[in-house]
């Protein structure tokens, strides 16, 4: 099977600090020399809470660790909230008594068949390896081959080819979408407006009054534009995926672990968020003590 | 309806089309299954479509394995452990697949008997065949689909198509569109697709999806259950009960127009301010022991506490058992919330709202106006009281003032994809033009045939 370069699932890539020390929620190490170095701020970093909270906060390295960590614990619940057998069950189909040709039946008419049948595959070997033969050979079979076979056969190691311009790999969207996206808008007449296939009244009205303006009611794109997109290949599973939302949105809502509602105080030991006193009570009873035992 | 005799005594020449039409919607939660023909003029309806789970589900109580339409004969469905053959929305297991399907509309001995009272009995190869699946498969899962459908199988001619893209022939669900005939697609049409493994929003022109705005939410009806059996968890382990905690979702949950005032009037309060829960949101759901009480209910929140303990304890209720109440306040609109703001399990990905936009960047600017003011919404998920007008107002405060916004659901969202193929399949024409024969696939190869089935004209 061929290896193509390391894929993450997630749609970033997070740099992980490699001179980090290992940590544990509740204290942050801080460097003495942060941006702020005032001595009369520093009480001498052995009451490290204050310290920390005095210094300006975390540095932005430690904060990335803490949250590597966290993110990995979100991203597999996240994983286990999507898994579609609930727990790992094997249930058999048993062979019903009476079936007449039973066992020739079942394996399947041809080998190809046979073979689909008794493969135990899940998705993720799927997805992998189609990712792997992206990574390989360009572009996955049937689509554009052109390009791979016009390339020299390279000798350099997978691991050392630099990403291909046009690799389909990519995760997120844009970078593919940018050749389809249709030239930029040209002012033309509006009698060109004929050239488009699809009427919409109530566009023909507001060219007219607007056909001066900066903003003018965005043209209608041709035959040739929509034909493109509409011969343009499949995105792969990884590219049509949802981008994460724009980096100004408001930071995620954290919820109370007991009662649901908004997590406003955080627990010191597992930093868990939980509401009031009463929930926080709770969770320290029946909740919190389970991530240490 | 019987099965179907040939109507000729030779056989059906491999490059001809059969007279009937088997369409199946193959989802990850259920098969939507039924027959259509073109050369029949009664008019569809979504009465020749059946639903069918597609799953394999083993009951540790009766120890039973039920595949497929056999779950609609076990009476105690507690502790039901679900495996399903489709993951994701592609059929990866074809192995549970295949025996799925033959109970359920392939015609075979020993099911004979079954396959006579709902009217699926079909032979293959005198039966065409439209197959969906979801969008942006790996190429290796359409190859085994293909193949299964035309050497395992043996259909007589084939066409596997997006589900979404089948959309575009049902009839419109807005008021003001005029109706089309069978046959005909709908001209614009962005569709979103609120499935059991994620939700999916494709832009169609004329019948054929856009394929580069393509996007893909990885939020489902799936995704909502398992959050839910979490919430639920806290006071009473649910984790093995799948489909009762299904049919909690779909009997309590919906989605909240304004989710930060709803969230304020469940919250009891803290110590110092006890606050009164509104109980018009809170209710008790009393769980079914498939014994007295077959399937679930529930009621406004009692919040005397003697009341709920005599009820536990058997007191005063009707049937005179124990009941098990859960009460639930505000799960009901924080799992469907998931669908407009993933960021609250931590999932990276924009929100259903977020996503149409990212679809729509994808699209030339001058299609905007176009595909906002036909947004179609299918999916069961969908069927959430409050899906649609929220979606619709959140578009509304991301959109320019100017630009028309229609949201509408199908009249059937689980059932409209069928209809939609039951719609093309009844047009001569398109089905012709579409299908794939044996014939054609044995001459031409896999690669063409998969080409063909994106829309590719031509070699």
């Amino acid at each position: 099977m061929a290896t193509g370069p390391l894929r993450f699932r997630t749609p970033h890539i997070e740099e992980l600090p490699i001179s980090q020390s290992r940590q544990s929620a509740g204290f942050a190490w801080v460097a003495v020399s942060t941006a702020q170095d005032d001595p009369a701020k520093n009480w001498g970093t052995t009451n490290r809470k204050r310290a920390r909270a005095s210094l300006g906060g975390q540095t932005e390295q430690q904060k990335e660790a803490l949250s590597a960590r966290v993110q990995r614990e979100t991203e597999r619940k996240i994983k286990e909230l999507n898994s579609d057998n609930s727990r790992d069950v094997v249930i058999d189909i048993a062979k019903k008594p009476g079936q007449s040709t039973g066992g020739a039946l079942k394996a399947g008419k041809t080998t190809g068949t046979k073979k689909i049948l008794a493969s135990g595959k899940t998705f993720a070997h799927y997805l992998d390896d189609e990712e792997a033969e992206i990574a390989r050979t360009g572009r996955r079979d049937g689509d554009a081959d052109a390009p791979a076979a016009a390339q020299r056969a390279s000798k350099t190691p997978l691991a050392r080819r630099k990403p291909r311009a046009d690799s389909s790999a990519s995760h997120s969207p844009a970078p593919l979408v940018a050749p389809m996206a249709p030239p930029p808008i040209p002012r033309l007449p509006t009698t060109d407006s004929s050239a488009a296939p699809i009427p919409l009244d109530g566009l023909d009205d507001d060219d007219d009054e607007e056909e001066d303006d900066e903003d003018r009611v965005p043209r209608m794109p041709t035959s040739v534009e929509m034909d493109a997109l509409l011969n343009a290949p499949p995105l792969t599973y990884n590219q049509a995926r949802s981008a994460p939302p724009p980096a100004g949105m408001p930071p995620p809502r954290r919820f109370c672990e007991t009662c649901g509602y908004w997590g406003r105080v955080r627990c010191l030991k597992c930093g868990a968020m939980t509401c009031s006193v009463l929930c926080k009570d709770e969770h320290d009873q029946s909740r919190c003590l389970k991530m240490y035992a | 309806m019987a099965r179907q005799k040939s109507l000729s005594t030779t056989a059906i020449s491999p490059n001809d089309l059969a007279s009937r039409t088997l369409i199946l919607d193959n989802g990850a939660h259920t098969i939507k299954a039924g027959f259509s023909s073109h050369l029949s003029s009664t008019p569809i309806s979504t009465t020749a479509c059946h639903v069918i789970p597609n799953c394999i589900a083993r009951s540790t109580r009766d120890r039973r394995t039920y595949i497929g339409p056999e779950l609609t004969t076990c009476a105690d469905f507690g502790d039901l452990a679900y495996r399903r053959p489709v993951e994701k929305g592609y059929v990866v297991n074809w192995e549970g697949e295949k025996a799925i399907w033959e109970r359920g509309f392939l015609a075979n001995a020993a099911n004979a008997a079954n396959n006579d009272e709902s009217g699926l009995g079909c032979d293959p190869a005198e039966t065409n065949l439209i197959l969906t699946e979801a969008p942006n498969a790996p190429i290796s899962l359409q190859r085994n689909a293909d193949e299964m459908v035309f050497e395992e199988f043996n259909f007589g001619a084939y066409y596997r198509t997006i589900a979404p893209a089948l959309n575009a022939y049902a009839p419109s669900p807005f008021p003001s569109t005029t109706a089309s005939p069978a046959g005909i697609p709908l001209e614009c049409m962005l569709l979103i697709d609120a499935g059991h493994s994620h939700t999916t929003i494709t832009p169609l022109y004329h019948g054929r999806p856009l394929h580069p705005a393509i996007r893909r939410l990885e939020i489902g009806g799936k995704t909502l259950t398992n959050r839910l059996k979490d919430l639920i968890s806290r006071t009473f382990d649910v984790h093995r009960e799948d489909h009762l905690v299904e049919e909690i979702k779909e009997d309590v949950c919906y989605v909240s127009p304004s989710f930060t005032r709803d969230l304020e009037r469940t919250w009891k309060g803290g110590r110092y301010d006890g606050r009164e829960v509104d109980s018009s949101v809170v209710v008790d759901y009393v769980l079914p022991d498939y014994e007295h009480i077959k399937r679930g209910f529930y009621r406004p929140h009692d919040t005397d506490v003697m009341n709920l303990r005599n009820r536990a304890l058997g007191i005063g209720t009707e049937t005179g058992r124990r009941e098990h109440v859960v009460t639930l306040g505000n799960e009901r609109f924080t799992v469907p919330e998931l669908l407009f703001t993933p960021s609250d399990i931590g999932m990276r990905q924009a929100g259903l709202c977020g996503t149409v936009l990212q679809s729509l960047d994808a699209l030339p600017e001058g299609l905007r106006q176009a595909y906002l003011a036909n947004v179609v919404v299918v999916g069961g998920t969908s069927l959430l009281p409050g899906f649609v007008e929220r979606l619709e107002s959140e578009l509304r405060a991301a959109v320019d003032e100017a630009t028309v916004i229609r949201v509408a659901r199908a009249e059937s969202p689980v059932k409209n994809v069928w209809m939609g193929g039951a719609r093309l399949a009844a047009d001569e024409a398109a089905l012709r033009a579409v299908m794939i024969t044996r014939q054609e696939w044995a001459e031409n190869g896999e690669g063409w045939v998969r080409r063909r089935f994106v829309g590719k004209k031509g070699r």
